[in-house]
C-alpha cells in the first residue's frame, strides 16, 4: 500500500499504519533445509562443523582419547608389571613378532633368545633361537597386579609363552620390560599435564577476569604480577621450588606437587588472554544490558563474558599441556621432579641419557615416540579447536 | 801400614762415590729446555736438578725407561678439578711406594725417634719451580708466618699436627735439616704428608712473602689486595698461595707439572717443572710428558669425547657401565681400556643412622642383631651379577685381598644370603607382629617402613636399591628410596632427619697399619652411620654427643690408642680389633667390593699398569704409580 | 604520550624491586647457603673440611647477618654496578659472566636468525593454503622439533655428527682454539659446531612462530581490504606481502620483551647437555650451589632486560597503534 497521506503538521503524530493481512516470515526469502540447519544450529553445532574441517585436529583427538582411554586399563594391556625385573635378559634388544615359521602359519610368536656374555666387551648378545617358538598367549594369566591398587588381578591381554619371554621393545638396564614400562609411564606423564593446566587455568581465568573486568588499580597491580612472573627466568623458579619439596613426601604428593608447581608458573599467559578478551567484551551492549538488570559483577563475568571466548581459552589450554608434559621431563633432568622408583616417560627418558644407549641400546629411546605423538596430537587439536573457536567469523 | 790405610782410602772413596754417584751420572738434556739452555736463560739439566736427586730405578719396578716429549690431554668435569693434577703429579715430602710404604720423595731422608721427634732432611741444590732454593726458611716461614698466624690459619693448626692439642716444637737443624717435636707420639704425621691432599710443611717463602703483611707492611699489602681485586690481604694470601689447587700459575711448586693458565677457562695447560728432582736411571730428568692439556666439559659428556679419542689418560668421570661402549670404540680410536679395581670397602653401602631422631627407630638400629638381619638378607650374588656381571666380591664393607689387613673374617661378616636367620634374628629384637600385607610392626605399633636417602647421583645405587628393597621385603620390611641433591643430602643427616643413607663403603681399602684407622670410628661428622658421635669424636668431646653404644666408644678409645701408638705392630693390632669389631657390629652394610673401573690409555702412552687398584686414599687415583714416568712412544703424543 | 612514557617508567621501580626481592627468596629457599654446599662437596671428595675457616669465611661474606641486611646489601651494591662476588669461582661476577656474554648472544641470533627463516616460509604457507596436506605436512615438521625432549636429542646428534663428521663433541669450538685469539680457524670451527646447538634450539622456537604467523595472516586475510586488493587486480603475492603480512608483524615487536633474556640465557638445558660455553649451564650451577651473588645478579641481569623489553615493546606498540594508548579504567 503506497503512503498517499501528506505529512502531519510539526508536532504532531505521524499515522501509524499496520496491515491486518496475514504474513508468512519465510516467504519473503525462502530458506532452504539445508539452510535452516546452518543458520539455526547452536554454536556448539557449528564449532564442531568448523572443526571437523580441520582433519588432522579430528583423528589428534581421536588418538588422545584413546591413549587416555587405555589409563585405566594400562596394566592389563602390558605384559608384564613396570617393576618385573629378569636378570636373565638385561639390555635385550627388542624382539620381533612373526606369523610364520618355516613356511607355515602359526599365529603371532616370537623366537627364543639365547644369551652370551662377550668376554671382552663385556657386552650381552642375544640370539634368535630359531628352533623354539614361543607364543603369544591372549587373555592370559600373567604378573599379579591391583587394578587401581584395588582389586588383585592376573588376567593381561597378551603376555609371553608359559617359559619364554616377550620383549616387543627390549629390555633396560634391570631386565624390566620397556614396552610395559612405556605403557605404564604413560599414566603419570599424560595426567600431569591435564592437572597442572587445570591449575593454571583456574589462576589464569580469575585472575584475568578481574583484571581485565575491574581495570584500573588492580589491573595495574595484575599487570605487574604477570610482568614481574613472566621475567623471571622458568628453571630458577622451578629448582627453586622443587628443592624446598620436603624429601619424606610420597612419591604421589611429589607429583602433586609438582603439577602444582608447573601450574603456578604457567597461568599468565592465560591471564593476559583473558584480560584483553574482556576489555574487548566488556563493551559490548549485552554487558551493559546485563549491568542495568542489576547482576553481580562475578555473575556477569562467569555466565556472560567468559563462555564467549570459552572456546578460545580451551584452545589455549590444549596447547599448553604439551608444554606441562616437557616441563616434567626437564624437571627429571635437571634432578628435580620426578626420580625412580616412579615411572613416567620423563624418568624413562633421563635413564636412557647416556652415551651408551645412544651407541649401544638405543631401543631405551623409544619412550620419546609417545612424548613426540602426544604433544603433536594436543597440538594439533588445539590448533583446530581455536580455529573453530570463533564460529561466527 | 799402608795396606790398611790404602784399604781405607778406597773403602772411604767407594763409599764416597756411591753417596756422590749422581755427580758421576751423565744427564741428557730435555729436549724442552735445549733453545733456552742455549740462549742462557736457564741452567742446563745438571745443575737444575738437585745434587742428590731421586733416582727412578724403572727397569727395577718393573717398567721400560722412557723419553722426552709430547702432550698428554686428560678430559675433566669442572674447573675445580685442577686439583686433580696435585694428585697425579704426587710430589711429596714422603710418599707412599707402590706397596703403600712411606719413604722419602722430596726429602733426602728423614729420621723418627720414639714416634714424636721428626728430623727432615732437604736435598741440596733442590730448587722450587721459579728457581728460587728450597731451604729450610720455606719450612720456618709456612710453621711460623702462616700456620700459627691467627689471621691467616683461624682454626689454627690441622689435626694431624697436634697431640694431646698441642702443637709441635719447630727448630731450624740447618739450611737443609728441619725437627718437628712432640711430647707424645704422632703416628698421623707422615701419613698426613703421604696422603693425596697432603699436610704443606712448605710454602714458597721468596715468592709468597711479597704478599704477606708481616714482611711488607699492612698497608701495603691491603693497597696490593685492592689493586688486585681482594677484600682484605688475608683472602688474597690464602689464594695465591693455594698450593691445592694450582689455580695460580706464578705460585711456585715442587710438582711435576706447574698450571699456566688462571680460571675461569675451559682449559688448562700445565707445562714441566724445569726443577723437579726426579731422574730416571738414564740420566733423563722427569717428567717424560711435556706438557699436560686438561680441557673442561659436562661430565655427562665425557664418556662420549673419551669414546670419540679426545683423551689420553682417562679414570675420572668414566664408570663401569661406559666400558661396553668404550671397548668397542677402541679400535677405531687409539686407545686401550684396562680394567682396574675400583679401591673402596663396598661399592654401594647402607649405613643406618644411629643418631636418627625417631626414639623407636634408634632403638632398634642400635641393635646389632637389627643390622646384622639386614645384612643377612641381601643377595649379593644378584646385585653382583646384576650390576656386576659377576665380577665383583660379594663380601661386607671390609679391606681388599690387596690390603695387609685384609682377613676372611671381616669380608665374610654376617655376608651371607640367609633370610631364614635374618627373619629370626628380627624377631628376637621384637619386631614380631605383622601387618595384613606382611609388614612387620614396631613396637609402638607403626610399620617398619624403611627411608632410604641417597644423593641420587648414581644410577648404580638405585639399581641396587632396587634389588634390596625386593630382598628386605622378603623379611617383612618395606623400603621407600628418596633421593635427594648432595647438599640437602648432608644437611638431613647432620640434622639427625635421615633414617638411612646410602654412599659408597670404606674410603681406604688398602689400609696399612701406618695409616690412620679413622673411618673405623665416630670421627668425623660427615660419617652418615653416626654424625653426632663423629662430630664428639672430631671436636674431642667438645660437640656431638658422646655415643651411646659401648662397641662405638670401643672403636673411639681404639682410635685414640693408634693415635698414641709408637710401632707398627701396636698399630696392626689395633687395626685387627677394630675391623673385627666395626664388621661383627655391621655399622656398615656393604654389598659388593673389588668392582672394576676403566682406565682409558692411549695406545703410545707406556708405562701406565696394566692391572692396578684405583683408589683415592691411598693411591691418590693415579699418583702413587707415578704420572711423571709415563712417557710417549718417540715422544710423540697423539696429536 | 610523554605522560605514558613518564609513568611506565616510574611503574618500573617498584616492579623491578619486587623482583630483586623475589629472586632473594628465590636463591635463599632452598636450605642451606653455599658455604654448607662447599662442605658438602668437600667432604665428598674426602679432604679434611676446617671448619673454623669456613667460620671465617662466612663472617667475611657477611653470611653470619640476618637474610633482610644480606638484601639490602646486595640491592645498594648492585645499584653502584657492583654486581657482588661469586664464591664458586671467587672472581667478581662481571669477570665470570663477562666472557661468555658475546659466545652466549652468538648462539641466540643465530638461533633467532634460524628460527625466522624456518618459520616464515611455513607459516605463509600454511595461512594462504589451510587445509590442505601441504600445511598439514609443513606445520608437522614444524612441530617435530618443539615436541622432542632437547636433551636427548642434542646427545643423538653429538654422537652422530662424531660418527659420521668427526666433529668434536659438545663445546663451541675446538679444544685447540679455546684460549687462542681469533683466527679464520677458529672462526671456522666455531661455525662447525653452532649447527647442531642451532637446529635443536632453533626447531623449539618455530613451532611457536609459525603458529602465530599462521593465525595473525588467517585474521588478515579474512579482511575487506584483501579481497578489495584483489578484487582490483592486485597480484596474489603482493596482496599478501605488502599489507596482510606487515599487519600481522603485530606479534613481533610485542615478542622482543621475552627476546631480549633469552638472548643473554636462553636454551640452558640444552646448553648443559652440549657443554657449551654460554651463560645458562652458569646460571644453572650457580643456582644449584647457591652461589648467591652469581645467580642472584644474573637473574636481576636477565629480569631487567625483560622488563625494559616490556616497556620498548609497549612503546612501540602505542606508538604504531594508537588503540592500544586508549586503555583506560572501567567507568560505570
Amino acid at each position: 500500500m503506497k503512503m498517499t497521506s501528506p505529512l502531519p503538521p510539526p508536532g504532531k503524530e505521524m499515522g501509524h499504519y499496520v496491515s491486518e493481512a496475514p504474513f508468512d516470515v519465510m516467504s519473503i526469502e525462502k530458506i532452504s533445509p539445508e539452510q535452516e540447519k546452518i543458520y539455526l544450529a547452536p554454536q556448539w553445532k557449528l564449532m564442531w562443523w568448523k572443526f571437523r574441517q580441520h582433519r588432522i585436529a579430528v583423528w589428534c583427538g581421536v588418538f588422545l582419547a584413546i591413549l587416555y582411554a587405555t589409563i585405566f586399563i594400562s596394566e592389563f594391556l602390558a605384559p608384564y608389571n613396570i617393576q618385573t625385573r629378569n636378570v636373565d635378559h638385561i639390555y635385550s634388544p627388542p624382539q620381533q613378532v612373526h606369523l610364520f615359521h618355516e613356511g607355515e602359519f602359526v599365529g603371532p610368536f616370537v623366537y627364543r633368545q639365547q644369551y652370551k656374555l662377550n668376554m671382552e666387551t663385556l657386552k650381552r648378545e642375544y640370539t634368535k633361537d630359531t628352533s623354539k617358538v614361543d607364543k603369544i598367549r591372549f587373555f592370559c594369566t600373567g604378573d599379579t597386579y591391583h587394578w587401581w591398587g584395588l582389586v588383585e588381578m592376573e588376567t593381561h591381554l597378551f603376555c609371553p609363552a608359559n617359559g619364554g619371554e616377550l620383549f616387543l621393545l627390549g629390555t633396560d638396564r634391570l631386565g624390566r620390560d620397556m614396552f610395559s614400562r612405556i605403557m605404564g609411564g604413560a599414566r603419570i606423564s599424560l595426567t600431569i599435564g591435564l592437572l597442572g593446566v587445570m591449575v593454571s587455568f583456574v589462576l589464569g581465568i580469575v585472575i584475568g577476569g578481574m583484571a581485565g573486568y575491574y581495570g584500573g588499580w588492580v589491573d595495574m597491580v595484575v599487570q605487574r604480577m604477570i610482568e614481574v612472573l613472566q621475567s623471571l627466568p622458568s628453571i630458577p623458579l622451578w629448582l627453586a621450588l622443587a628443592a624446598i619439596m620436603p624429601v619424606t613426601w610420597s612419591p604421589l604428593v611429589v607429583y602433586f606437587g609438582i603439577t602444582v608447581i608447573l601450574g603456578l608458573l604457567d597461568w599468565t599467559g592465560l591471564a593476559r588472554a583473558v584480560r584483553s578478551k574482556l576489555f574487548s567484551l566488556r563493551e559490548e551492549d549485552y554487558v551493559m544490558a546485563a549491568q542495568l538488570m542489576g547482576a553481580k559483577p562475578s555473575r556477569i563475568i562467569s555466565l556472560h563474558l567468559v563462555p564467549g571466548f570459552m572456546s578460545h581459552l580451551i584452545a589455549t589450554a590444549t596447547i599448553a599441556i604439551p608444554t606441562m608434559i616437557l616441563g616434567e621431563t626437564a624437571l627429571s633432568f635437571l634432578g628435580l621432579g620426578l626420580r625412580p622408583p616412579i615411572t613416567s616417560w620423563g624418568v624413562l627418558l633421563i635413564e636412557a641419557q647416556n652415551i651408551n644407549v645412544v651407541a649401544l641400546y638405543p631401543w631405551l629411546m623409544l619412550p620419546v615416540v609417545p612424548v613426540v605423538l602426544v604433544i603433536l596430537a594436543f597440538n594439533f587439536l588445539g590448533d583446530g579447536l581455536r580455529d573453530a573457536a570463533d564460529p561466527y567469523k | 801400614m799402608m795396606r790398611c790405610l790404602r784399604l781405607a782410602l778406597l773403602t772411604m772413596l767407594l763409599v764416597l762415590g756411591v753417596q756422590t754417584n749422581a755427580f758421576a751420572m751423565t744427564f741428557e738434556e730435555t729436549p724442552y729446555f735445549s733453545d733456552l739452555v742455549k740462549a742462557g736463560k736457564i741452567d742446563p739439566v745438571a745443575r737444575r736438578v738437585p745434587q742428590q736427586p731421586r733416582i727412578i730405578d724403572l727397569a727395577k719396578i718393573g717398567r721400560e725407561p722412557g723419553v722426552h716429549g709430547g702432550k698428554l690431554r686428560m678430559l675433566m668435569g669442572s674447573k675445580k678439578d685442577v686439583r686433580m693434577m696435585v694428585y697425579y703429579g704426587y710430589s711429596r715430602l714422603v710418599g707412599y711406594d707402590l706397596n703403600y710404604k712411606l719413604q722419602p720423595d722430596i726429602l733426602a731422608s728423614y729420621e723418627v725417634e720414639d714416634g714424636r721427634i721428626f728430623t727432615l732432611h732437604l736435598r741440596p741444590g733442590h730448587r722450587w719451580s721459579d728457581g728460587a732454593p728450597l731451604t729450610a726458611e720455606d719450612f720456618r716461614f709456612a710453621f711460623e708466618d702462616v700456620m700459627l698466624n691467627k689471621k691467616l690459619a683461624r682454626g689454627g693448626l690441622p689435626n694431624s699436627m697436634l697431640v694431646n692439642g698441642k702443637g709441635p716444637k719447630f727448630t731450624v737443624i740447618d739450611e737443609l735439616t728441619v725437627r718437628y717435636e712432640w711430647d707424645a707420639p704422632n703416628p698421623q704425621f707422615l701419613p698426613a704428608l703421604a696422603a693425596p691432599l697432603p699436610l704443606y710443611l712448605t710454602y714458597p717463602s721468596t715468592y709468597m712473602k711479597q704478599f704477606h703483611a708481616d714482611f711488607i707492611g699492612k698497608q701495603a699489602a691491603e693497597a696490593l689486595a685492592k689493586e688486585r681485586k681482594y677484600k682484605h690481604w688475608r683472602a688474597m694470601f690464602i689464594r695465591l698461595g693455594r698450593q691445592n689447587r694450582p689455580e695460580n700459575p706464578d705460585l711456585p711448586t715442587l710438582e711435576p707439572w706447574f698450571n699456566t693458565i688462571a680460571p675461569p677457562s675451559e682449559q688448562f695447560v700445565f707445562k714441566r717443572n724445569p726443577y723437579f728432582h726426579r731422574v730416571d736411571s738414564n740420566g733423563r730428568q722427569l717428567p717424560y710428558i711435556d706438557t699436560v692439556e686438561m680441557n673442561i666439559s659436562s661430565p655427562n659428556l665425557i664418556p662420549a669425547k673419551t669414546g670419540a679419542g679426545e683423551s689420553d689418560l682417562q679414570g675420572r668421570y668414566v664408570s663401569f657401565e661406559d666400558y661396553t661402549f668404550l671397548k668397542q670404540s677402541e679400535k677405531r680410536q687409539g686407545y686401550n681400556v684396562l680394567l682396574w679395581k675400583s679401591a673402596v670397602g663396598s661399592k654401594v653401602a647402607i649405613r643406618p643412622n644411629l643418631n636418627f631422631k625417631d626414639d623407636a627407630w634408634r632403638a632398634v638400629m642400635q641393635d646389632a642383631r637389627f643390622r646384622q638381619a639386614l645384612s643377612l638378607g641381601i643377595d649379593r650374588h644378584e646385585i653382583n651379577m646384576v650390576t656386576f656381571f659377576g665380577l665383583g666380591q660379594e663380601v661386607a664393607d671390609s679391606p681388599l685381598m690387596q690390603s695387609p689387613l685384609f682377613d676372611e673374617e671381616y669380608a665374610s661378616a654376617w655376608a651371607s644370603h640367609d633370610p631364614v636367620l635374618a627373619n629370626r634374628l628380627l624377631d628376637q629384637v621384637g619386631l614380631t607382629k605383622r601387618d595384613d600385607d606382611g609388614t612387620r610392626l614396631l613396637p609402638d605399633g607403626r610399620r617398619a617402613e624403611l627411608i632410604i636417602e641417597t644423593a641420587g647421583e648414581s644410577t648404580v645405587e638405585t639399581d641396587v636399591l632396587q634389588l634390596i628393597t625386593d630382598h628386605w621385603q622378603a623379611l617383612g620390611l618395606k623400603v621407600f628410596t628418596r633421593a635427594t641433591q648432595r647438599d640437602i643430602f648432608r644437611s638431613r643427616l647432620k640434622a639427625g632427619n635421615t633414617m638411612m643413607s646410602v654412599w659408597s663403603g670404606l674410603d681406604n681399602a688398602i689400609p696399612q697399619p701406618s695409616m690412620s684407622p679413622e673411618e673405623l670410628a665416630p670421627s668425623n661428622d660427615s660419617q652418615t652411620q653416626w654424625p653426632q658421635w663423629g662430630l664428639y669424636g672430631m671436636t674431642d668431646g667438645k660437640s656431638g654427643t658422646e655415643p651411646d653404644l659401648a662397641s662405638a666408644r670401643r672403636l673411639l678409645s681404639m682410635w685414640q690408642e693408634w693415635q698414641q701408638s709408637r710401632d707398627d705392630e701396636t698399630r696392626e693390632r689395633i687395626w685387627n680389633d677394630m675391623l673385627k669389631l666395626y664388621t661383627s657390629e655391621v655399622f656398615s652394610i656393604g654389598t659388593v667390593n673389588s668392582t672394576l673401573q676403566p682406565i682409558v690409555v692411549s695406545k703410545k702412552l707406556h708405562n701406565v699398569p696394566k692391572e692396578e687398584v684405583y683408589s683415592f686414599q691411598p693411591g691418590s687415583y693415579f699418583g702413587v704409580f707415578m704420572v711423571d714416568t709415563f712417557w710417549f712412544q718417540d715422544g710423540l703424543g697423539s696429536d | 604520550m610523554l605522560r605514558y612514557i613518564a609513568w611506565r617508567i616510574t611503574v618500573m621501580v617498584p616492579t623491578l624491586l619486587m623482583i630483586s626481592a623475589l629472586v632473594f627468596t628465590i636463591i635463599e629457599l632452598p636450605p642451606g647457603d653455599y658455604f654448607e654446599s662447599y662442605v658438602a662437596e668437600l667432604q665428598a671428595q674426602g679432604e679434611n673440611v676446617d671448619l673454623k675457616a669456613i667460620e671465617a669465611l662466612k663472617v667475611q661474606y657477611g653470611f653470619d647477618k640476618p637474610p633482610v641486611e644480606r638484601y639490602f646489601h646486595w640491592v645498594w651494591g648492585m645499584l653502584h654496578g657492583d654486581f657482588g662476588y661469586s664464591f664458586e669461582y671467587e672472581l667478581p661476577v662481571t669477570d665470570v659472566v663477562g666472557d661468555r656474554l658475546w659466545l652466549t648472544m652468538l648462539v641466540s641470533f643465530v638461533t633467532i636468525i634460524f628460527t625466522w627463516l624456518v618459520a616464515f616460509p611455513i607459516g605463509i604457507y600454511s595461512a594462504t593454503h589451510q587445509y590442505s596436506w601441504g600445511d598439514y605436512g609443513l606445520t608437522f615438521v614444524g612441530l617435530l622439533g618443539l615436541a622432542t625432549p632437547n636433551f636427548l636429542l642434542a646427545l643423538v646428534f653429538l654422537y652422530l655428527a662424531n660418527l659420521w663428521f668427526g666433529t668434536s663433541i659438545g663445546h663451541l669450538m675446538d679444544a685447540q682454539y679455546f684460549n687462542e685469539p681469533m683466527s679464520w680457524a677458529k672462526a671456522k670451527s666455531i661455525m662447525e659446531h653452532l649447527i647442531i646447538p642451532v637446529i635443536i634450539i632453533g626447531t623449539a622456537g618455530t613451532a611457536g612462530m609459525i603458529r602465530r604467523i599462521r593465525a595473525n595472516l588467517l585474521d588478515e586475510l579474512q579482511k575487506q581490504y584483501v579481497i578489495t586488493a584483489r578484487a582490483k587486480g592486485l597480484h596474489p603475492f603482493k596482496a599478501l606481502m605488502k599489507y596482510p603480512l606487515r599487519m600481522s608483524m603485530n606479534f613481533f615487536i610485542s615478542d622482543i620483551g621475552s627476546i631480549l633474556p633469552a638472548i643473554i640465557s636462553g636454551a640452558e638445558i640444552t646448553a648443559i647437555v652440549l657443554s657449551l660455553e654460554t651463560t645458562g649451564p652458569l646460571l644453572i650451577r650457580a643456582l644449584q650451589a647457591q652461589d648467591m651473588y652469581l645467580a642472584g645478579s644474573f637473574l636481576m641481569f636477565l629480569a631487567g632486560l625483560s622488563v625494559i623489553g616490556v616497556l620498548i615493546s609497549d612503546f612501540a606498540l602505542a606508538l604504531l597503534d594508537p588503540r592500544i594508548r586508549l586503555q583506560g579504567a572501567h567507568t560505570k
